[in-house]
C-alpha cells in the first residue's frame, strides 16, 4: 500500500467512526451555536457591540471547541485498534497525516457552519471581497488545529484527564493560528494588507505538519 | 552534593557582585531608580530561553538515546525556566507600571508571547505530573519540549515583527545601544544568573534522581499482599 493510500484510508476510517458517532454535529456543534447565542445575550443584545465582536467571538469559540473536535473520542485508537495498525505495519507518519485530514475536514465543516451562524446572529459589517479571504484563513486555522490536536491527543492519550490536559497543551500553542485566522478580516477592514497574516498560518501549518510528521515514530511508541 | 554546595557558593558570591555593580551603576535620566529593574528583568528572561532551549536538547537527546539522565535534565530545566520567566514577568510588569504607566498591554507583542509561553511550559509540567510511569512519561514530554521550543525564538523576535511597547533587542551584533557601565553590569548580572541557573539544575537534578530512587525502592502493597482464596478458609 503506497504512502499517499495510507493516508486516505486512515482518514476515510476516522470520517466513518466519526459518522457512525456523530459527535461532532450530534453535540459540539450544537454546543458551540448555544455558546454564541450565550455570547450574544451577555453581551446585552446591543446590536452595535454584537457587530464589532461577532468576528472575534466566532475565533474565539472555533479555537476552543475546534480543538476538542479533534480531540473527539472517535479519534481515541482502542489498545485492538492500535494492535491491528502494528500488524499491518502502517507507516506512523501517514498515520498522522491520515488522522490530522480526518480532523481538518471535520474542523473546517464545523467552522464554516459556525462562521454562518455567526453572520446571522451578530450580523457583522464584512468588507467587500470577504469571502475567499475568510475561506483560505478558515481552511488553514482547521488545517493548524486538527495538526495541534493530534500532537497533542497522542501525546496525552491514556491519561486519566486526557481532554483538559491536551486542551491545555494545545490552547497556548494555536495562540498563531488565533492570531492569523482573526487578523485576515481586521486587515481587510482597515485596508491593510493580508498577505501577513495568511503568510503565519501558512507558516504554522508547515511547521506542525513537519513537526507531526518527524515526531510520528516517537509518538507511536509512546502510545503503545 | 559537595560540588553543588561549592557551586551554589561561587553563584551566590557572583550573585552578590551583581547585585553591587547594578547598585553602582549610573542610572538612565528618565527612567531614575527604575533602570535598575534591568539587571533582574532581562538576566531572567535569558536564562528562561536558555532553560526551555536545555528542555528542547534534553527531549531531543532522550527521543535518541533514550536514556533517563537527558529526561531529568529536559525536566528540570522546564521546572526552572518557568520559575525564571515567571519573575522575569512579574519584574517586567512593575517596571512597566512604573516606566510605560501601565503593568501590562495585551497590544504588546513580547509581553503576550512571553505569557504564552509559560503556559505552554505549564502545560508540559502537567503532563509530566498526569503519566505515572516513568519511560511513557519521559517519551511524551519529550515529544512536547522538542514542540514546545518554538516559543522561544517567537518570543525573542516578536519585538521585530510588531513594533509596540517594548524596544527592540539592545545588544546586537553590530554592538550595544547602552552605555558601557551599564552593559558590563548586565552582562556580569546575566553570567551570576546563569551560574545560579546552573546550581538549581545541579540541585533539581539530585532530587530527581533520589526521586526515582525512591519510587523503584517503594514496595506495592498489591505486590506483597495476596488476595484471600476460598480453598484456604477452613471454617467456611
Amino acid at each position: 500500500m503506497s504512502f499517499t493510500s495510507q493516508i486516505r484510508e486512515v482518514a476515510r476510517v476516522d470520517l466513518v467512526v466519526e459518522r457512525r458517532t456523530g459527535e461532532t454535529f450530534r453535540i459540539v456543534l450544537p454546543f458551540a451555536i448555544v455558546t454564541l447565542i450565550i455570547f450574544s445575550l451577555s453581551l446585552g443584545g446591543d446590536v452595535a457591540i454584537l457587530r464589532t465582536v461577532g468576528p472575534a467571538v466566532f475565533w474565539a469559540v472555533s479555537v476552543l471547541f475546534g480543538m476538542q473536535l479533534a480531540l473527539r473520542a472517535s479519534a481515541l485508537d482502542s489498545p485492538t485498534r492500535r494492535d491491528l495498525m502494528l500488524l499491518l505495519d502502517l507507516d506512523p507518519a501517514a498515520r498522522f497525516l491520515g488522522r490530522t485530514l480526518a480532523s481538518a475536514t471535520i474542523v473546517l465543516v464545523f467552522m464554516t457552519v459556525l462562521f454562518a451562524t455567526m453572520v446571522v446572529l451578530f450580523d457583522p459589517s464584512l468588507p467587500g471581497g470577504w469571502f475567499w479571504p475568510v475561506a483560505a484563513a478558515i481552511s488553514l486555522a482547521a488545517i493548524g488545529l486538527a495538526a495541534l490536536s493530534t500532537l497533542a491527543g497522542g501525546v496525552a492519550a491514556g491519561t486519566r484527564n486526557r481532554s483538559s490536559l491536551a486542551s491545555l497543551i494545545v490552547a497556548p500553542l494555536a495562540i498563531p493560528v488565533v492570531v492569523g485566522g482573526s487578523q485576515v478580516l481586521e486587515a481587510m477592514e482597515r485596508n491593510s494588507g493580508i498577505l501577513l497574516w495568511i503568510l503565519l498560518l501558512i507558516t504554522s501549518d508547515l511547521a506542525l505538519l513537519v513537526a507531526g510528521v518527524g515526531l510520528s515514530r516517537p509518538l507511536e511508541e509512546a502510545s503503545r | 552534593m559537595r560540588r553543588v554546595q561549592i557551586m551554589f557558593l561561587v553563584a551566590t558570591t557572583a550573585v552578590a557582585y551583581g547585585a553591587y555593580l547594578a547598585f553602582t551603576a549610573p542610572l538612565d535620566a528618565l527612567q531614575g531608580e527604575f533602570t535598575r529593574m534591568i539587571y533582574i528583568h532581562v538576566p531572567t528572561l535569558w536564562l528562561a530561553f536558555l532553560a526551555f532551549g536545555i528542555t528542547a536538547l534534553g527531549s531531543i537527546a532522550y527521543l535518541i538515546t533514550k536514556k533517563p539522565r537527558w529526561d531529568r535534565l529536559a525536566a528540570s530545566s522546564a521546572e526552572i525556566g518557568v520559575l525564571f520567566s515567571v519573575v522575569g514577568v512579574f519584574t517586567g510588569m512593575v517596571w512597566g507600571q512604573a516606566v510605560w504607566g501601565q503593568a501590562w498591554d495585551w497590544g504588546d507583542a513580547r509581553l503576550a508571547t512571553t505569557a504564552v509561553m509559560i503556559f505552554v511550559y505549564l502545560g508540559y509540567l502537567a503532563l509530566r505530573h498526569s503519566i505515572a510511569d516513568p519511560e511513557v512519561r519521559a517519551k511524551r514530554a519529550a515529544i512536547l519540549g522538542t514542540i514546545a521550543v518554538i516559543q522561544v525564538p517567537l518570543v525573542y523576535f516578536s519585538v521585530n515583527l510588531v513594533r509596540t511597547l517594548h524596544q527592540t533587542q539592545s545588544i546586537r551584533p553590530d554592538g550595544s545601544t547602552m552605555p558601557t557601565e551599564i552593559l558590563v553590569a548586565l552582562l556580569v548580572n546575566v553570567g551570576a544568573f546563569t551560574l545560579l541557573y546552573v546550581v538549581l539544575m545541579m540541585a533539581r537534578m539530585h532530587v530527581a534522581v533520589l526521586e526515582e530512587t525512591r519510587m523503584s525502592a517503594t514496595v506495592v502493597a498489591g505486590d506483597a499482599v495476596a488476595p484471600p482464596r476460598l480453598s484456604d478458609v477452613k471454617d467456611v
